[in-house]
């Protein structure tokens, strides 16, 4: 065989190589956020369950996250809703149109969306816009007294 | 030429840089071919804004909205980097819809200039992408909120939605690893490929030259009957001139008219406002960029059942389409004379950029809470009972949602001015149990009867009020 038909070919196997054995790696680094799995419950304190009461809308604030370095913004407000004694309701903020937060409407007593008109009463229902869903509910647990909330068992972007 | 003018030519190979791009014939186009010439420049000042901001910046939840503070309240003249970046950004996203119109016009992705339009295309979406990863890097609350929507979007994409949210943010959680890949993706990533692709477009503008005038007017089929007309016109004295004067001063002026306008709105208006710091905690009203606000409003204006899957199914069929185009459009004209299709469709495009706009600037959908009650015009008092209602108006929510006599938000009608006349026994009705579809709630065992016959007292009374 010819010397420069085969340095052309060394050429271009070479470069194969290269670029494989770079990139491949490249790709799965670049990519491995995506290699994690869901994690168990993440049960965080809302505060005493006496604290809301019955038949009325209550904001309350999930505390910080772990501190270190990567500051995950876990504080985040949700609403509690009791509608009866035994009944305890967490509605996430996100409106699940686009992820926009909700406002509470003490007066008419719907839920508003500021980005594209979504409306939801108090139980969650939508009443108006472009939502598809109801409000999203994180899981809710009393634990002495004390009312809880699953941060993972609503997705990321809810 | 003086002797080391020759010898830096000579030595740093500059002639025949200078003999292929400045000394050359070219096809004389109008003064409008200049918005290349001009996202030229706005690149330049992004990239030289964007240089400078990063020596201050920082890419931590911890830091970066404290960063971006101190840039624009203490660093010495920070706020006029900012505010020229800012502006530069959001005109270099006006100039590019209007290269991009004006290339669909022109038909400039026809024979020989597919590749130049290829490389376009793909810098027409990094653009995008930099135009929404660089607000999110103030990480206030309109960057968390733009984020939040654009992981919204990317969650319904099918099979890969979550994965495609983990890989944005990094994680389950916004947090550092957010702040650094976007800060990577804005800062580095695609700033390397745009200025790569920006340098490989203009050396392809420069082997193909612009759409001349004689390509407007005839019919061309190939690349090499384009290749002898365009000849032809560079030699001519009628239809070509240098590039360099002649070219550079029009196309220049075009560019330096963008940049004043930078200058002036960096100056006079200033860099954007920031809202408060990133959380999911604090109550706001977040809002996208102007230069987002078209699609948002086309989102808002889609009927629900569309919505979702037109939110990431139009940019991945607008980039298929735009790739696609020189293959599709194989007519042999060019230019706006008996192309219909192509001008009816930049015109519906650019006419619905701006009325989209304007819609979402409006938002007629919106209401949000409002517990002032309306104003009583001036040289106007209300009687005890009627008062009271105009109180009880807003504690009720009624000023979320409508006017009364021109003050208020517009989401309801205003209740001074109703389009249809309602008795008060037919108001109170309304108001109980309104009727289906309605976006209103019912009041029915909401409301005690004396202060929803207060809340009428004031409605009543406030018909007579005169229009603002």
């Amino acid at each position: 065989m010819d010397r420069r038909v085969w340095f052309k070919r060394l050429i271009k196997g070479a470069t194969a190589a290269v670029t494989a054995a770079l990139g491949v790696p490249a790709v799965i680094a670049a990519l491995s956020p995506v290699l994690q799995r869901r994690r168990g419950p993440d049960w965080r304190p809302l505060g005493p369950l006496d604290r809301f009461q019955i038949g009325s809308m209550t904001r309350a604030e999930v505390g910080a996250g772990p501190d270190d370095w990567t500051r995950p913004l876990v504080a985040r407000a949700v609403y509690v809703w009791r509608p009866g004694p035994d009944d305890v309701v967490v509605y996430s903020r996100a409106c699940t149109d686009l992820g926009c937060p909700l406002a509470w409407d003490d007066g008419s007593g719907w839920f508003l969306c500021p980005c594209h008109g979504g409306m939801f009463a108090a139980d969650g229902q939508r009443v108006a816009g472009p939502p598809a869903r109801s409000m999203d509910r994180y899981a809710v647990r009393v634990s002495e007294g004390v009312l809880e909330i699953d941060l993972n068992s609503l997705p990321p972007v809810a | 030429m003086p002797g080391w003018k020759a010898w830096a030519a000579d030595r740093f190979g500059l002639k025949p840089i200078a003999d292929n791009v400045l000394h050359r014939r070219v096809a004389r186009g109008p003064w409008y071919y200049g918005d290349g010439a001009t996202l030229t420049l706005l690149l330049g000042v992004l990239v030289l804004t964007g240089a400078l901001m990063t020596l201050t910046y920082s890419p931590h939840p911890d830091a970066a909205y404290e960063s971006v503070r101190h840039i624009t309240y203490t660093q010495t003249l920070g706020w006029f980097v900012r505010a020229l970046h800012y502006w530069s950004a959001g005109l270099m996203v006006v100039v590019l819809f209007w290269h991009l119109f004006r290339q669909l016009l022109v038909a400039g992705y026809k024979p020989p200039r597919e590749g130049t339009w290829l490389v376009g295309v793909l810098m027409f979406f990094l653009v995008l992408v930099m135009s929404l990863t660089g607000y999110v890097l103030r990480w206030d609350q309109r960057a968390i909120y733009a984020l939040r929507v654009a992981t919204v979007i990317f969650d319904r994409i099918p099979w890969i939605g979550d994965e495609l949210v983990l890989l944005v943010q990094g994680g389950p959680h916004v947090g550092a690893l957010t702040a650094a890949r976007l800060y990577a993706v804005h800062v580095v990533i695609v700033p390397l490929l745009l200025l790569g692709l920006a340098a490989f477009h203009v050396y392809l503008v420069i082997l193909h030259g612009v759409t001349s005038r004689l390509e407007r007017e005839r019919p061309v089929r190939t690349a090499e009957e384009q290749r002898a007309l365009y000849k032809q016109q560079e030699r001519s004295e009628r239809h070509g001139e240098w590039f360099y004067p002649e070219t550079m001063v029009r196309s220049g002026r075009f560019a330096l008219v963008v940049l004043l306008l930078v200058l002036g709105l960096a100056v006079f208006a200033g860099p954007r406002e920031l809202m408060s710091e990133a959380d999911f905690v604090t109550e706001s009203r977040p809002a996208e960029e102007w230069w987002w606000s078209w699609y948002s409003g086309l989102v808002g204006l889609l009927p629900p059942a569309i919505a979702p899957t037109f939110e990431w199914l139009f940019p991945i069929l607008l980039f298929l389409l735009l790739v696609l185009l020189p293959f599709i459009d194989r007519s042999p004209r060019r230019g706006i004379r008996r192309r219909p299709v192509a001008v009816a469709i930049v015109l519906i495009c650019a006419v619905s950029l701006v009325a989209l706009t304007d819609l979402r600037r409006r938002s007629p959908w919106n209401a949000w809470p409002r517990q002032t009650p309306p104003e009583v015009p001036a040289g106007y008092s209300l009687p005890p009972r009627a008062e009271e209602g105009r109180t009880l108006f807003a504690r009720y929510g009624c000023s979320t949602c409508h006017a009364v006599a021109g003050d208020g938000p517009s989401f309801g009608p205003d209740l001074a001015r109703l389009p249809v006349p309602y008795s008060r026994d037919a108001m109170r009705d309304f108001i109980l149990r309104p009727s289906p579809g309605a976006a209103m709630p019912a009041y029915a065992e909401r409301i005690t009867d004396e202060h929803l016959e207060r809340i009428l007292d004031y409605i009543h009374l406030a018909q007579t009020f005169p229009r603002r």
